[in-house]
């Protein structure tokens, strides 16, 4: 297709607009032809694609549509700022023809729900390590817990064998005081310490208990619903 | 480019072009000049003129060149109050997205 061809198509599609706009659109376009030089016909023709295609930008601006450049040249936007430079651009038309085809985007498949079903499958699939390692994880919970649940009760005994002891000192004073006063001595150190030891392993379970159930809930949930939150 | 020229955005770039020139430019170097900036299709500024011609924002003349009349457009008192309310629009703009960009609470 040449200039003139072009223009005498462009001119029958927009046959059914005011006189006066297609009089200006003409002259435009042929006002636009002879700036650009013959020597840039081809280069032009090319850019604006079609008749139909430059017919349409001006009607579609005149009856108020949005002109949708994408029915005539479909440019994704990895072509477009990818393959600029190579120049390959085919003729308007048989672009409107694949646009349609190819203008769909495609959307993500996977989905939350579909992510745990899958997580739920693998873990039957793999029922008899998973059960395994769920004891195993559970009985490390458990160890942990029993052995500062038993820091706390040994400390706690600690205390009450000091008291015993004090006690037991006093009742002796009568018979044996100089024992009695360092048994008396003995027994109070003794729950001194273990009152020290309580509040201490106390102190403790109260830092590790809650971080242990933050850690495993994290663990739990790690795998569902990503890294973070 | 990455980032899409909007309606405005293109009138704006149009307006300023037409108006670097005291005695009007037309329509072949208007594509050049704003294609220098911009990736836009050949077909998408005649409808921009158009409008902006409608708008009253470009008045057109047609001047004898080379032996044929050549459509001139100039930009109208009312197309350079226009392009000043969009270049202030513009400041206001980017700078707020500049500040986004470089970490600044306020440029």
């Amino acid at each position: 297709m040449n200039r003139v061809e072009f223009m005498a198509e462009l001119e029958r599609l927009l046959a059914d607009l005011p006189e006066d706009e297609r009089q200006a659109a003409v002259q435009y376009y042929a006002d636009y032809f002879a700036d650009a030089g013959a020597e840039n016909e081809a280069e032009v023709i090319r850019e604006l694609g079609s008749p139909e295609k430059t017919a349409e930008s001006i009607k579609a601006d005149y009856y108020g549509r949005t002109f949708d450049e994408s029915r005539f040249e479909h440019k994704d936007y990895m072509e477009k700022y990818g393959q600029q430079a190579s120049g390959q651009q085919t003729s308007g038309q048989q672009q409107a023809g694949t646009a349609s085809a190819s203008g769909e985007e495609k959307k993500p498949w996977t989905s939350r729900g579909l992510k745990i079903l899958l997580i739920v499958l693998i873990a039957i699939v793999v029922w008899p390590v998973s059960l395994g390692l769920i004891c195993a994880v559970l009985g490390i919970l458990a160890a942990v817990v029993c052995l500062f649940a038993g820091l706390v009760i040994a400390a706690v005994c600690v205390m009450i064998a000091g008291g015993v002891t004090a006690v037991t000192g006093l009742l002796m004073s009568v018979a044996y005081p100089p024992a009695a006063l360092m048994t008396t001595g003995i027994g109070l150190l003794l729950f001194v310490l273990g009152l020290i030891a309580t509040v201490g392993t106390v102190k403790l379970c109260m830092i590790v208990y809650p971080a242990m159930l933050r850690g495993f809930v994290e663990l739990c949930r790690r795998p569902i619903h990503g890294k973070a939150v | 480019m990455v980032f899409n020229t909007g309606a405005a955005l293109l009138d704006a770039i149009v307006l300023a072009v037409v108006s670097g020139e005291d005695e009007g430019t037309y329509g072949y170097r208007i594509t050049q000049d704003v294609r220098r900036v911009i990736d836009v299709s050949e077909s998408t500024l005649y409808p921009v003129l158009r409008r902006l011609q409608k708008d009253d924002c470009l008045e057109v003349y047609d001047r004898q060149f080379d032996g044929r009349n050549r459509r001139y457009y100039k930009v109208t008192s009312r197309g350079m109050a226009q392009l000043n309310l969009y270049r202030s629009e513009w400041k206001a703009y980017t700078k707020k997205i500049n500040a986004i960009f470089e970490g600044g609470v306020t440029a």
